[in-house]
């Protein structure tokens, strides 16, 4: 009997392994992506399986860590060499991959592509901001977006005041906030950011300071954090958190905490992302019996305008098999203007969206029935009582619009408020850009972010002054920034 | 006078060869073999990786040999120096509080006479050792939170302590403190179950005895207790020792921009090196720096199991 039980074990096993070695004729397309793709728990298989419809020569195998994992599950993945074919990578690794070879040109590719040349195009400026060398190694669906300064139209009003459009008014309203409700006005996932722009959720303090390597008009390399502008931006900071206006345990917020916070009226200013998260800040803060009504500021008179990120791009590996055919399938279908773009912005039908009469948020204050024919979108599969709002594309960002003659449910999907959040942005916004790679950025530029950012966490919490950090940073992290200064000067 | 002992005497039946008994038990082996090959990839396979110690590879193109530049430069970095102390010191305080107040905990639940409260405390007191670590810092950050959301300093500010709230977590003398209180209050409870395990085995006879001889409640423990607990805190203190280089955990999930530096250990250190440089990090020093780790740790196994077999007479591995 246990030699039969051995047996019948090994056999499974064995069976097991066979199936891996199963293959057909399909290409098959490893992508490794973050969350701005829906998710398991929200119907990422029909997602997989309606892209997989519409492109019947493929087979599509998604990665999806969690989103705060991802870059460090992809470094693990292509440390491992097992390379996905197409992964979605931000700038930062975008520009030290391209310098390493870990991506293939796509230049070629993208100038002969449908997308480029389908008359509906519209991020020539953006893709110009994405190549290196005069080569281009990633496809970006959307502008990158940015963040915005929100307040309360309830706070504004309870203090009788409108909304800043100085820095001395923005201050006395903080001011006012402060006062009025015995709490911050202001607070933050992090006095500074771990990724470019850095400083997009303080953008009032920092000014027109940058804690990164910048580009000066002579075509010269500086490190920003450096500069009189870093050093007065923290002073602001400074003076900010002993006033009581940002909320201290910005150092230790994460988004969701600074997000919660938000919704829980523990303050009333808060720079995030524009765009459908204007919606979702509004709906939100409804949802736990606040006032959602908020006023997205314009930049304040005599400041820079508000960053507009280098966008997330998807990119193919130099061990994709097939390139030219991921490329075509993959790549050059996201912006199509037909059903790609469609799954890639709206998610699928009858999942996602729907264009069948029904209620929607059914038995709740907030239901709604469609009719027959009219679009809208569904009930998050996850949180039941909010509704879905997109897929990857922001229909607001998108570097294409749709082919004329499809239906596009723009008008209909995005609320009025992420509506004028956006345009908001987009006429008040500038391109970040890409710091080059070099072999000194790579290997000293992450001690050198710890420096920094112990030093601005310091300066921000009182505990070191602003004479006092930059003597530290004199001992322990000039002599870093100057070889990688030195080096992105050497590549001019 | 000689002694001869059993085992000479009686006759030891011959081991069959390998290939004959194989034969015979094809079955086990059938079914060891999966768990073979799990150990061997999952295991052996990646100590190849220990080679990427002598070169610098940073995920693209071939490795480039360095020799022991890798070495020579984490020597050179004052932070893999704090790391390492911090490693050391980190789990040493912890190893000996942890014990300590275990020992102490098990002592006075020894003394519990209601077996139902004695029931409710244990289960109390084990609790906190199923909470992940993420969740445990989550919880700690709100209470030590400097806000008016803050129960420790609220509570602090009531009794008179303190003016205002203290950003415990965000200076780098309090975070050690703390790193210490929620180490022990998360693991000492765990730890008592061996010691509970070594009370319930002494012999109430030696109590009666004890009693008999005029041994109050303070003398029993003193004189019975403690020493029936020695040979068991010792051995407690020897196996944990030979862990000591194995921390990253608790101290990632507590860590902020302010206090990273000055809290690193070895584990943080790493990651941060490896995953907070851009996009290309140096895989080869990583991997010098761990191996380092690994050979400090083996050298602690080594001392503590020759300590071992000196206090126990057999050894831990």
């Amino acid at each position: 009997m246990k030699k039969l039980v051995s047996l019948i074990l090994a056999l499974v096993l064995c069976l097991g392994m066979l199936s891996f070695a199963h293959a057909d004729d399909k290409i098959k397309i490893v992508m490794m992506v973050d969350t701005t793709v829906v998710d398991q728990n929200n119907g990422r298989d029909q997602f997989e399986a309606r892209w997989e419809e519409l492109h019947p020569g493929f087979d599509l195998e998604i990665i999806q860590p969690d989103h705060s994992a991802y870059y460090d599950v992809m470094q693990q993945r292509m440390a491992s060499g097992d390379w996905p074919d197409v992964l979605i990578l931000s700038s930062t690794y975008y520009a030290d991959y391209a310098a390493n070879g870990v991506l293939w040109d796509m230049t070629e590719a993208w100038e002969n592509s449908k997308t480029k040349n389908s008359g509906r195009f519209t991020g020539d400026t953006v893709f110009d901001g994405l190549k290196i060398d005069g080569k281009l190694y990633g496809f970006a669906p959307t502008r990158g977006n940015g963040c915005i300064t929100y307040i309360k139209k309830a706070w504004l009003d309870a203090c009788g005041l409108a909304a800043p459009t100085t820095y001395e008014e923005y201050i006395a309203m903080c001011k006012a906030f402060v006062e009025k409700y015995g709490t911050y006005a202001v607070a933050a996932a992090g006095f500074v950011g771990g990724e470019a722009p850095f400083i997009n959720y303080l953008p009032e303090f920092y000014q027109d300071a940058y804690p990164f390597f910048v580009k000066q008009e002579d075509g010269t390399w500086v490190d920003g954090f450096t500069q009189d502008s870093m050093k007065e931006a923290l002073q602001r900071i400074q003076d900010a958190v002993a006033a009581g206006i940002i909320d201290k345990e910005t150092l230790t917020n994460t988004t969701a905490d600074a997000r919660n916070k938000f919704y829980d009226d523990k303050f009333g200013v808060f720079t995030y992302w524009a765009g459908t998260w204007a919606t979702n800040l509004k709906t939100n803060l409804e949802a736990n019996g606040k006032d959602g009504e908020l006023v997205a500021l314009k930049p304040l008179e005599g400041l820079p305008l508000y960053y507009d990120r280098v966008p997330p791009m998807w990119c193919i590996t130099a061990k994709c098999e097939h390139p030219q055919e991921v490329f075509d399938a993959f790549i050059d279908t996201m912006l199509d203007g037909g059903d790609t773009q469609m799954l890639w912005t709206y998610g699928v039908e009858g999942v996602h969206w729907s264009k069948s009469a029904g209620t929607v948020l059914a038995g709740t204050e907030k239901e709604k029935t469609y009719e027959d024919g009219q679009f809208h979108m569904l009930e998050n599969l996850e949180k039941a009582g909010t509704l879905y709002t997109k897929n990857h594309i922001d229909p607001m960002l998108s570097l294409a619009s749709f082919a004329e003659g499809y239906y596009d449910p723009k008008e209909a999907s995005v609320k009025p408020e992420a509506k004028a959040a956006s345009e908001l942005f987009n006429a008040n916004s500038r391109l970040a850009s890409i710091v080059p790679a070099t072999p000194e950025l790579s290997e000293l530029n992450g001690d050198l972010t710890t420096i920094k950012s112990e030093i601005i966490a310091d300066i921000a919490l009182g505990t070191l002054s602003v004479e006092d950090g930059y003597k530290k940073f004199e001992q322990e992290g000039k002599a870093l920034s100057d070889e990688i200064v030195a080096s992105l000067n050497a590549l001019n | 006078m000689s002694t001869v002992t059993a085992t000479k005497t009686v006759p030891q039946p011959k081991k069959k060869p390998l290939r004959q008994r194989m034969a015979k038990y094809w079955g086990f082996y059938l079914m060891f073999i999966p768990v073979l090959a799990f150990v061997a990839v999952f295991h052996y396979a990646p100590m190849f990786g220990i080679r990427y110690a002598f070169y610098s590879w940073k995920i693209v193109g071939d490795p480039v040999w360095v020799g022991l530049a890798n070495f020579e430069k984490l020597f050179r970095q004052s932070q893999f120096s704090v790391a390492f102390w911090n490693t050391i010191v980190f789990s040493v305080v912890k190893l000996l509080l942890n014990t300590g107040f275990a020992v102490i905990i098990s002592l006075l639940l020894n003394e519990m006479v209601s077996l139902r409260f004695k029931k409710l405390s244990q289960t109390i007191i084990y609790l906190p050792h199923f909470m992940s670590w993420v969740v445990t810092a989550s919880v700690f950050s709100l209470l030590l939170s400097p806000s008016e959301s803050g129960l420790v300093n609220q509570l602090l500010i009531k009794l008179g302590v303190i003016d205002e709230g203290i950003y415990y977590l965000a200076d780098k003398g309090w975070w050690r403190t703390w790193y210490y209180i929620i180490n022990v209050w998360r693991e000492t409870g765990w730890q008592t179950i061996i010691f509970m395990a070594t009370l319930t085995g002494i012999d109430p006879g030696i109590y009666e005895a004890a009693s008999i001889d005029g041994a109050g409640r303070w003398k029993k423990m003193r004189y019975v207790t403690l020493p029936a607990l020695a040979n068991t805190i010792i051995t407690v203190l020897i196996l944990n020792l030979a862990k000591i280089m194995n921390l990253f955990e608790s101290v990632f999930v507590l860590q902020n921009s302010s206090v990273q530096r000055a809290t690193n250990v070895l584990q943080t250190y790493v990651y941060y090196q490896t995953f907070n440089s851009g996009a290309s990090a140096d895989y080869g020093y990583t991997t010098a720096v761990g191996l380092f780790r690994s050979l400090v740790g083996l050298a602690l196994m080594l001392i503590c199991n020759f300590a071992s077999k000196k206090v126990r007479g057999r050894g831990i591995v």
